[in-house]
């Protein structure tokens, strides 16, 4: 699975900072420590970026290829920065993050795709925000892909976002997002996909999150998941991703199967991920005592 | 073709809780099934158990329509808790609303005593209540169940950042505890498993917190649904507790209830009934009419 690497985050104080200062070697040391981590993407996370939407994008990017000939992900919503990005793009074919079924995302955002010959992120979000179930996630995206079509972008080029809640808030929708991207291939057969992982951690205690990030990431990649946004230095993550440790795998699939086991006898790591999955599964009702459960 | 009703039957039960010692233990919870479906496998051993409310000082910002009621005995909880069972309550729940920092700031032993007091005069079983403020909680309710040992009190509220004083004195001196947390099942859950891990599970009444009618008690609702349907359905032992509604305060604070007397006890009468159907087993009232109108609905 290709793992496009968050942690450029304009959330991040540090990240802030940098690019408010024009600090390239803050941006550099992270991007580099990213590629070196096994990163496949490199997201730059702008935000709404109001001041300099343009210099900043540009600053950014050339800042970043300097030091790595990995393609980059634009992440803002902000259709002048996100030209000014993908403009100053050299190395390789960047990804727009991301466009909606939004009014204004696919007057703005979408034709960007298009001009610029990019992969394009495309989210289920519409003008009502976002979907409640599978079946108007489906709709919302039928739609926006064949708008996309009719622009000239092929399915190809289209990287699918279910849009991922927190565990916390919304323990049901978690399925809902497996859902889809089991059937998303056949509904527009040729797409790619993408998520925001670490989202289904957030409001977790932090030192809780991974393995939710790990575990969803390999109940996605069952169904074909073709990248996620995530924590590129998470080691066990990105050794998961590369095969290092396929008892975790299996595992993860017994359980999705619903294959009974004896949890007493398990490890105590793959017994973490067994209730792990248990909660993703949404059989388990979650709380932030689950791993104590 | 007859018409043959399906019958659900139910893997998970809710556990059962006692309250009080002696001949005045009443208990709670127990069920396999959902709340009110009889048509269901399995059985509801304990009926919904309704309190009455007592301060242990005068309150002030009552609606006169709930003082009334008990107007020559406001500053005596005794007589008052003593009035709450003449009136029919099956508990009576005692607020210790002198100890709070914001009103009287009352010592834990003085309050501990007259815990100890309503607790011996009256011949139902006794629920205490703290003020609520969860620093002067943890002195307070450690002390009321030293004070009344062997009482068997339900002592609460227990909530994520005091719990583990107030645990290790109710599991001395054999009282249940009432978990606290914050309208949000997961985090009631994650009390749950926190608390059981220094406390018995069968003497835990959990508390989602309760809305009234018109201001969200349909976030009540479904915690308290959910919760149940977790224990019952889905074997969650960490759902498995009987569930207290304490919503006299809520339901007498909102404007319609404190406009109008009837319009008040048919306020709280239909918040407590709605509780009960998603799944309390123990609603905790203030007017004594309110009380009468759901005993006479539950019947």
């Amino acid at each position: 699975m290709i793992i496009i690497g968050e942690n450029i985050h304009i959330i991040s104080g540090e990240i802030s900072k940098a690019v408010k200062e024009r600090d390239a070697k803050v941006i550099q040391d992270l991007a580099a420590a990213q590629a070196k981590a096994g990163a496949h993407y490199i997201d730059i996370n702008l935000g709404p970026a109001r001041k300099n939407p343009e210099e900043t994008a540009e600053w950014l990017v050339k800042t970043i290829e300097a030091v790595t000939d990995l393609p980059l992900s634009i992440d803002t919503l902000n259709p002048v920065a996100m030209e000014a990005g993908v403009r100053a793009c050299t190395k390789a074919r960047p990804l727009i993050n991301s466009a909606s079924n939004r009014t204004d995302s696919k007057e703005l955002m979408l034709p960007l795709a298009a001009k610029y010959n990019t992969d394009l992120v495309l989210s289920v979000i519409t003008d009502k925000g976002c979907p409640p179930d599978v079946d108007s996630r489906i709709e919302s995206i039928m739609e926006s892909s064949a708008y996309a079509n009719e622009l000239g972008i092929p399915n190809e080029d289209l990287w699918i976002d279910p849009i991922l809640l927190p565990v916390s808030a919304d323990q049901g929708q978690i399925v809902q997002a497996l859902e889809f991207m089991k059937i998303i291939d056949d509904v527009l057969p040729g797409v790619k996909s993408t998520i925001g992982l670490s989202n289904i951690s957030n409001g977790t205690p932090e030192e809780l999150r991974a393995i939710l990030n790990r575990t969803y990431m390999v109940m996605l990649g069952r169904y074909g998941q073709h990248s996620v946004i995530a924590d590129a230095f998470d080691k066990e993550l990105m050794d998961i991703n590369s095969g290092r440790m396929p008892q975790v795998v299996d595992l993860i699939y017994k359980v999705m199967d619903g294959e009974d086991m004896d949890t007493a006898s398990l490890d105590p790591q793959l017994r973490d991920y067994y209730k792990t999955t248990k909660v993703l599964m949404n059989e388990t009702l979650y709380s932030h005592g689950w791993l104590e459960d | 073709m007859d018409f043959k009703a399906p019958v659900e039957s139910f893997a998970g039960s809710v556990r059962e809780v006692s309250i009080g010692s002696g001949a005045k233990t009443v208990k709670i919870g127990g069920e396999n099934r959902l709340a009110y479906s009889p048509f269901d496998e399995g059985s509801t051993p304990n009926p919904p158990r309704l309190a009455l409310e007592v301060w242990d000082m005068a309150p002030e910002d009552w609606p006169e329509s709930t003082t009334a009621p008990f107007a020559d005995v406001l500053s005596d909880p005794v007589k008052w808790a003593q009035k709450c069972v003449d009136y029919g309550a099956d508990m009576v729940c005692l607020r210790l609303v002198s100890t709070d920092p914001s009103t009287k700031n009352a010592p834990a032993e003085a309050a501990a005593q007259t815990a100890k007091q309503v607790a011996q005069a009256i011949k139902v079983p006794l629920i205490v209540c703290g003020s609520g403020d969860e620093k002067k909680d943890a002195e307070v309710l450690p002390k009321v169940a030293e004070a009344c040992s062997g009482e068997s009190l339900l002592i609460g509220p227990a909530v994520k950042e005091n719990f583990e004083p107030i645990a290790k004195a109710c599991q001395e001196h054999g009282h249940s505890i009432i978990a606290q947390s914050p309208l949000d099942i997961n985090l009631m859950k994650e009390l749950s498993i926190k608390l059981s891990k220094v406390f018995p599970a069968d003497r835990i009444v959990i508390d989602p917190l309760s809305s009234a009618l018109g201001y969200g008690m349909e976030y009540s609702f479904t915690i308290m649904e959910r919760t149940k349907q977790t224990g019952v359905a889905f074997k969650d032992a960490m759902t498995q507790m009987p569930i207290i509604a304490d919503l006299a305060a809520e339901s007498w604070k909102t404007k319609e209830a404190k406009s109008d007397e009837k319009q008040g006890i048919l306020w709280e009468g239909i918040t407590a009934v709605s509780l009960l159907l998603a799944g309390a087993n123990l609603a905790v009232l203030r007017h004594p009419d309110s009380l009468k109108l759901v005993s006479d609905t539950l019947r």
